[in-house]
């Protein structure tokens, strides 16, 4: 096999994010490529939660799909939850000690789900116990299973290292990576590199994982290496493995931030936390900073206290998801009206209202686009994927700058919460341009309307004053009604959308995929890319087919966007997005004239995976579907 | 260098209000402590108060309706040179915006807050605004004041401001010097300048004031400066039992001034020590266009996130 599809699974707060960090480590170090989706509840301890992870021996992944080869348990409702999604002669890890359990005894599961379950359960004449289900996998599907007694290899690692019995839980995700790794037949070297990654310096932890990894390699042998993956065959020598906040905030500090504010909001959050980590470097007899990362009373506080250090001329944005960025919209209607460079980088996720706080979405497409009153530029961008994120969250800062507009970096949780491994980016690619600069000087005025942009003096700038105001405004920044300024200044600030589109290179707009002249073209923006990408490879042999990944979502590349779709029917053009609307045929609709009625959508707040999208494809072009609403994944 | 703090804009509020005489206040402390046109940051909320900036020769930023204390600290934090001075009307800072009011306290950022209080909504026409009295009926309230009043002082002691005063807008040369003390003060300085509004406020008028107010200086034996950390609590309960006062006998001046808590500026610098010297705003970001990491230190910085692959052999 080329590629092995893992599901891990238990409570939240059980220590999944640490087995997905370990086992990512020691993939990644053995030259295997992966991507893990994570999904959880808005919950701290005890709601189902699991990593769905694809390991692959000849790419980098870029999507994921079902069925799975390996499905490690650590609770019951893991093995409730997805004994449906496991491959023929795939494999379950399972505690013993719960074999005995029923759904009924679980009581974390919502009622919805135990009824949704157990009426599966009941078609295939399962009791809803764990045994029966895995004596069925064994049965049906002809599953490996591997019954661990977890209590008691946990009791031996407690003795033998004389660890308080109330951390057990503690030692549950270095079981579950070390059954995995003996399974996958990892070599004990990768293990120990993973185990030591995550604790470093805490040495107990790196010996007692250690310990604990060579106890469940001495109970398995039978089970080693069943699960067969090719040797490596990816051409690189290192890779970074991280998630897309993780990537968004090392963009940010390459670039040169130098303010971020955010309130705590999922699935933003962390990325603010990564840039206060490396707030100040010295690096090679250089400076990287000051950051000054500011977590502030609401995102009201967020958005315009990173305007106003955009003022002084320090790089500055913020990070939120939709509740936030709802927030902030009266302060991104006065950036506008200022021609203020600040970056909100927007992680959407499930709406409306709280909606699903932890689970993916694209469906604030319009809300990122035309939130806030009134008329002014911005510009949104999207990226596609873990390595654009980066070098689009640079971008945004140098068109900020640029054209003194907000910009609005339009991700989403599957991105902010997947790890991935990816190339190391190319530092050499990245320029930074901060724009007209003006030295001011005594008759510097801010909005001199004899160019469109008019150069920027910074706050602060010696022998220079300048004025801002939210009202209409004369070329110093002072109020003014005067109907004849108002339409050059509103004009001036609108005409800014038409240098945007004409400066920006194609790349920044769009990427073409697959075909050059396909005969069906799949459409989208942001986190569609991947399994999009992954669909047409799929289909490639039968459907000669093409992807457009829409980055510049505004202004709207009319023009790049109608040449790119040039000599393709509009009757063979499928939009696809995590929504139930799909927003984008909406938006280029408005902007093109041209209605795509081809629609692919999913909003259950989990990805879209490759054997649906493929199977959606099929059915639109096959048999005439005109839309297709995915659902599939826990 | 004689300086001309003064816009030659005509100022656009009602004859007679209030705000003149804390413009011409704010503009003699200007003056008179010679601030650096460039490096002065008047910020101002909305409202009739919001306008002020404009009519001042500094560089002013009129925000939107009870964010200027956020965007205040945007730019206070990104250049700590800056001497940030902030206006707003109680409407602003304690109805819309009193979340950002109180947070600025918790923080003790070096940044003035002036609050122009009227009791009033002057510019939508006169609603009642948080500081005005339980039943009070100002001329344009259809019925008397459902809501009751509070108390700025008291929220701005118990919010963590270092420099708590209240001024009189019509007694300029003490606003002036409240103003002077507040700016030369380290750490977040709150003013409440008492203000009648002609046209909306027949309550609290000039005359009302007039009679009313009284100084907390006179009282020879009043010193709201905390000279030693121990000091603190027995200074901030007097300053709290002097807010209480209210009615025919109103105090203005120092209610409580504490320079021993660090200011934001210094907790930041303490984990940081370049700052504030190096900051957001004067430290370099590029080198020639090209971003000030190499390609070996930007794998050397971030290395916790990279893979070496170590191929089984």
């Amino acid at each position: 096999m080329n590629e092995v599809g893992l599901i891990i699974g238990g409570p939240q707060g059980s220590g999944l994010e640490t087995s997905m960090n370990v086992l990512g480590r020691a993939l990644a170090s053995r030259g295997y490529g992966l991507i893990a989706d994570r999904e959880y509840f808005s919950n701290i301890t005890g709601r189902h939660s699991y990593i769905h992870m694809l390991i692959s021996s000849i790419d980098l992944p870029r999507s994921l799909k079902y069925p799975v080869e390996i499905l490690a348990s650590t609770d019951a409702e893991t093995i409730f939850t997805h004994f449906n999604d496991v491959a023929e002669r795939g494999v379950v890890i399972y505690d013993k000690s719960q074999a005995g359990k029923s759904i009924d005894a679980v009581p974390s599961m919502e009622d919805y789900t135990k009824d949704r379950i157990k009426s599966i359960l009941r078609e295939h004449g399962i009791e809803p116990i764990v045994s029966n289900v895995i004596g069925y996998l064994e049965k049906e599907k002809n599953v490996t299973s591997i019954e661990i007694d977890f209590p008691s290899m946990i009791r031996k690692i407690i003795e033998r290292y004389k660890v308080d019995p109330r951390q057990a839980s503690r030692y549950v995700s270095g079981l579950i990576v070390s059954a995995i790794s003996v399974v996958l037949g990892l070599e004990g070297e990768f293990v120990r590199y993973g185990i030591e990654q995550q604790f470093k310096e805490r040495a107990h932890l790196v010996e007692q994982n250690l310990g604990l990894y060579e106890l469940v390699k001495d109970s398995l042998t039978s089970f080693k290496n069943i699960v067969k993956i090719d040797e490596p065959a990816i051409r690189l020598s290192k890779v970074m493995l991280l998630t897309g906040n993780d990537i968004v905030a090392i963009a940010k500090i390459v670039g040169g931030l130098r303010y971020q504010s955010y309130y705590p909001i999922t699935p933003a959050a962390d990325e603010s936390s990564v840039i206060e980590k490396y707030e100040y470097e010295e690096i090679g007899g250089k400076v990287v900073g000051p950051v000054v990362v500011m977590q502030t009373e609401d995102e009201i506080a967020a958005i315009n206290s990173a305007i106003g250090a955009a003022l002084t001329g320090a790089r500055s944005s913020t990070a939120t998801s939709g509740p936030g960025f709802d927030l902030m919209v009266e302060g991104l209607s006065w950036a506008g009206a200022n021609e203020v460079p600040v970056v909100i980088t927007y992680y959407q996720r499930g709406g409306p209202s709280t909606g699903q706080p932890t689970r993916g979405s694209q469906s604030d497409l319009m809300n990122a686009v035309f939130a806030a009153h009134g008329e002014f530029a911005r510009i949104v961008i999207s990226s596609g994927d873990h390595t654009e994120a980066f070098y689009d969250a640079l971008e945004a800062f140098n068109m900020a700058e640029k054209y003194q507009v907000p910009v609005i970096h339009l991700l989403d949780k599957f991105l902010a919460n997947s790890i991935a491994s990816i190339p190391i980016p190319d530092i050499s690619k990245i320029r930074i341009d901060r724009g007209k600069v003006s030295p001011g000087g005594a008759n510097y005025k801010r909005f001199d309307m004899s160019s469109t942009i008019s150069p920027r003096a910074y706050l602060g700038t010696k022998n220079t004053i300048m004025w801002y105001t939210g009202d209409e405004h004369d070329e110093e920044g002072h109020i003014s009604e005067d109907p004849k300024n108002r339409l050059k200044m509103y004009s001036k600030r609108m005409e800014k959308m038409k240098i945007i589109l004409e400066e920006t290179p194609l790349n920044l707009k769009m990427s073409a995929h697959g075909e050059k002249s396909p005969d069906y073209l799949l459409l989208g923006w942001g986190s569609t890319k991947g399994v999009s990408l992954d669909a047409i490879d799929k289909l490639n042999s039968r459907i000669r087919l093409g992807y457009l990944n829409l980055k510049l979502l505004w202004p709207f590349p009319e023009r790049e966007f109608l040449e790119a779709i040039r000599g393709i029917p509009v009757n063979k053009i499928i939009a696809v997005e995590h929504s139930y609307g799909i927003n984008i045929a909406s938006l280029i609709a408005m902007s093109t004239g041209i209605i795509i009625e081809k629609r692919i959508a999913k909003f259950t707040g989990r990805p879209i995976l490759l054997n649906e999208l493929v199977e959606a494809i099929e059915k639109i072009i096959y048999r005439n579907e005109k839309r297709v609403v995915l659902e599939y994944g826990a | 260098m004689e300086r001309n703090y003064k816009t030659n804009l005509w100022i656009d509020w009602c004859p007679g209000c209030g705000n003149f005489g804390i413009l011409t206040s704010v503009l003699r402390a200007f003056e008179e402590l010679n601030l650096d046109p460039s490096e002065t940051a008047l910020v101002s909320g909305i409202g009739c108060s919001g306008k002020i900036p404009h009519f001042v020769n500094v560089n002013g930023i009129h925000t939107l309706h009870g964010r200027a204390l956020p965007f205040s600290m945007g730019i206070k934090l990104a250049n700590p040179h800056l001497t940030v001075v902030v206006h707003g009307g109680d409407g602003d800072l304690l109805g819309i915006g009193a979340g950002h009011f109180v947070a600025l306290g918790r923080r003790n950022l070096d940044i003035v807050v002036i609050m122009h209080n009227n009791g009033v909504y002057g510019l939508t026409k006169g609603q009642a605004s948080p500081t005005l009295e339980l039943d009070a009926k100002t001329k344009s309230l259809a019925k008397p004041n459902i809501q009751q009043a509070l108390n700025p002082i008291l929220l701005a002691l118990s919010s963590g401001y270092t420099f708590v005063a209240r001024g009189y807008a019509f007694d300029g040369v003490h606003l002036k010097n409240l103003i002077k003390m507040a700016i030369q003060h380290r750490g977040a300085a709150f003013v409440d300048v008492l203000q009648p509004c002609v046209t909306f406020n027949d309550v609290y008028t000039a005359e009302f004031y007039r009679k009313a107010i009284f100084k907390l200086e006179d009282d020879h034996d009043w010193d709201p400066v905390v000279h030693e950390p121990n000091e603190a609590k027995e200074k901030l309960l007097k300053a709290i039992d002097k807010s209480m006062e209210w009615g025919s006998k109103i105090p203005i001046g120092v209610f409580y001034a504490n320079e021993l808590v660090p200011t934001f500026e210094d907790r930041f610098g303490k984990r940081l020590k370049v700052y504030p010297n190096l900051n957001p705003s004067n430290s370099s970001i590029e080198n020639e266009g090209r971003p000030i990491l190499a390609q070996n230190e930007f794998e050397e910085l971030f290395k916790e996130f990279i893979v070496d692959i170590r191929r089984n052999r």
